[in-house]
C-alpha cells in the first residue's frame, strides 16, 4: 500500500511525518500543498481532510490528520528502526516533550513566524481575495489565525508574551538537553524528530537566545540531528528559502 | 511503589483513578485538597515535567521514583506499564485514533470544561479565602500563566461574554464526539480504551455545566455513552474516592486556551 503524504515545507507540523517516514525508510508519494497559496483550503484537499489543515497522510483507506499521533502510527505500522523508547517511562517522557513542543513552545514561536513571514508573504494580495480565502477555511481557530496574519492584527502585547515564552522554553529545553543526550531514552526518537522540526531554525530566528555560547546543548543536538541521512533527505525536498535555513547547522570545517 | 497524588475525582484527576481500577493495580492515594491549594506545597524542584504541568493542574503518578504527569499520557503509561485489562486498541490505526482523540479533546474539552467548572464552583471558594494565602501559595508556581489562571478566578476576569463564548465553543468538541460515536460504541476502535476514559472524565460534567450542549435530546449517542461508561465498576470505584460526595463540583484550572484568540 502506497503512503501518500500531503505536506508543505519540511518545517513544523508538515516536517514531522516526513522525517518519521524517512527515518523508518518508508517510501511515500509526496503531494506538495502550498500553504501560502491556500492549497489546503481547496476542494480537492478538503476531500482528504475536511478540516483543511496540513499535513495529512493516506495509507490504504485510512486517513491521518494529526501530525504527532501520525508519527507514532508511522513507527507502529512499519518495519524499520524503532523510533520510540522501549521503557514505558521513557516513552511517557517522549510524549510529554512532544506535547511541550506542540502545545506550549510552538504556538508562541509560530505567532512570531506568522507575524514576520507568513503574513507579509500573503498580505500584498487584494483584500477581497484574502477575505475570500478566509471564508473558505473550515475551522474557526484557523480563520482567526489567518486573519491575524493577513491583516497584521497581532498586538504588541501578544508578540511580547510570545517572545518571553520562546526564551523561557529555550531555557527549559537547554536544561533538559544538558542532562540528556536525546529527548527521551538512550537513542534518537520521535521526540527528537518533533523537536527538530520546531527548533532547527531557532539559532537564526532567535540569535540572541539560541547560540553556541548560551545554549550549547541545543546547538549540538540540532547539529547531530541535521547530520542524519533522513534529515538531509527530507530537507532537500524544501522548495523555499525557509528550508534552506537548516544549512546554518553545517559544522564549520576544522581549521 | 505506586503512588497517585490526587484530589476530588473529577476531570483530570478522575482519569488515572479509573485506569488504575480497570487494571486492578494496587496503589497508594496521596490526597491533595486542591480547593485549599494543598497541591502547591509539593516539592517538585527536581522534576521539570511534573513542575511545568502542561495542563496547568492535574494528578501526578509516582512509580518507582519517576513522576508521571499529563493526564492523557498518564493513561497511556498505565495502559503500557501494567498487566490486566488491555486499555489500548490492538490495531495501529485504532491507537492513532485514540491519540488523535486525546489530543483534540485535550485541547478543547481540557480548556473549556475546567474554565466553566472553576468559575461556577472554585471561584466562590477562592473568594471566601484570605487573599494573602492564595498569593503565598502561588508565589513560587511556574510557569507564570499557571499562576495567572488562579488569579483570574478571583480578579473577575471571566466576563459573561467570555463564558458565553466558552459555552458556544464547547459545541464543537461535543459534536465531534457525537459523530465519532455514530461509528460504534467506543471512540477509538472496537473496544473501550484510554480514549474513552479520557473523554468521559471531561464529558460527564457538561450536562451540569452546559446542559444545552450535552443532553439526551440533542446528543443522544453521547448521552448513552456516558451511561455506558458510568456503569463500569472501575468508574464506580474511582468516583467513590470522593471525600465531598460531590466530585463533579470540584475543579482546577485546565489547559490554557489558544493564545491566538
Amino acid at each position: 500500500m502506497t503512503v501518500h503524504l500531503y505536506h508543505w515545507e519540511p518545517n513544523a507540523n508538515s516536517g514531522k511525518p516526513m522525517l518519521a517516514l524517512a527515518e523508518k525508510g518508508v517510501e511515500f508519494e509526496s503531494h506538495y500543498i502550498d500553504l501560502l497559496r491556500f492549497d489546503q483550503h481547496q476542494p480537492d484537499y478538503l476531500k482528504i481532510n475536511p478540516d483543511g489543515t496540513i499535513p495529512a497522510m493516506v495509507h490504504g483507506d485510512r486517513v491521518f490528520t494529526e501530525s504527532t499521533p501520525m508519527m507514532e502510527y508511522v513507527d507502529d505500522a512499519f518495519d524499520g528502526p524503532p523510533l520510540k523508547p522501549t521503557d514505558p517511562k521513557e516513552r511517557w517522557r517522549m510524549r510529554w516533550w512532544m506535547r511541550f513542543f506542540d502545545a506550549y513552545f510552538a504556538p508562541s514561536l509560530s505567532m512570531i513566524g506568522w507575524s514576520v513571514f507568513v503574513g507579509p508573504a500573503v498580505r500584498q494580495r487584494p483584500k477581497e481575495e484574502l477575505e475570500a480565502a478566509i471564508a473558505r477555511i473550515p475551522l474557526e481557530s484557523r480563520r482567526i489565525a489567518w486573519r491575524k496574519a493577513m491583516f497584521n492584527e497581532f498586538t504588541e502585547a501578544e508578540l511580547t508574551e510570545s517572545r518571553r515564552r520562546v526564551q523561557y522554553c529555550t531555557g527549559i529545553l537547554e536544561g533538559h538537553l544538558s542532562r540528556h543526550e536525546w529527548i527521551a531514552g538512550p537513542r534518537y526518537s520521535l521526540g527528537d524528530a518533533n523537536g527538530f522540526n520546531l527548533g532547527y531554525a531557532l539559532p537564526l530566528s532567535q540569535p540572541d537566545h539560541c547560540n553556541d555560547a548560551k545554549t550549547p546543548h541545543i546547538m549540538e543536538w540540532l547539529r547531530r540531528i541535521y547530520e542524519r541521512p533522513a534529515t538531509r533527505q527530507i530537507w532537500a525536498l524544501g522548495r523555499t528559502a525557509m528550508a534552506q535555513r537548516v544549512k546554518f547547522l553545517e559544522r564549520a570545517p576544522h581549521a | 511503589m505506586l503512588e497517585l497524588y490526587t484530589s476530588e475525582p473529577n476531570t483530570f484527576f478522575l482519569k488515572p483513578l479509573i485506569a488504575l481500577h480497570e487494571k486492578g493495580v494496587d496503589f497508594t492515594m496521596r490526597w491533595m485538597d486542591t480547593d485549599q491549594l494543598e497541591h502547591f506545597a509539593l516539592d517538585l524542584s527536581g522534576e521539570v515535567e511534573a513542575r511545568l504541568h502542561l495542563e496547568r493542574e492535574g494528578p501526578l503518578l509516582r512509580h518507582d521514583g519517576t513522576l508521571i504527569s499529563g493526564s492523557f499520557f498518564m493513561l497511556e503509561y498505565i495502559a503500557e506499564a501494567f498487566p490486566g485489562e488491555p486499555l489500548l486498541a490492538d490495531a495501529p490505526y485504532d491507537q492513532y485514533r485514540a491519540r488523535a482523540c486525546g489530543q483534540f479533546l485535550g485541547a478543547h474539552l481540557g480548556s473549556l470544561v475546567p474554565l466553566l467548572g472553576c468559575v461556577r464552583y472554585l471561584a466562590p471558594r477562592l473568594a471566601a479565602m484570605d487573599r494573602s494565602l492564595l498569593d503565598a501559595a502561588l508565589a513560587r508556581v511556574e510557569p507564570q500563566e499557571r499562576r495567572a489562571s488562579w488569579l483570574a478566578l478571583v480578579d473577575g476576569s471571566y466576563t459573561p461574554q467570555i463564558l458565553g463564548t466558552a459555552r458556544e465553543r464547547l459545541k464543537f468538541p461535543v459534536s465531534r464526539v457525537e459523530s465519532l460515536l455514530a461509528g460504534g460504541d467506543w471512540l477509538a476502535g472496537p473496544r473501550y480504551t484510554i480514549a474513552d476514559i479520557d473523554a468521559f472524565a471531561m464529558l460527564r460534567v457538561i450536562p451540569d455545566l452546559a446542559p444545552e450542549v450535552l443532553n439526551e435530546r440533542d446528543t443522544p449517542r453521547t448521552w448513552d455513552y456516558l451511561q455506558r461508561v458510568t456503569a463500569r465498576p472501575a468508574v464506580t470505584k474511582a468516583l467513590a474516592t470522593s471525600r465531598s460526595g460531590r466530585p463533579g463540583q470540584h475543579f482546577v484550572p485546565g489547559v490554557e486556551p489558544s493564545r491566538w484568540g
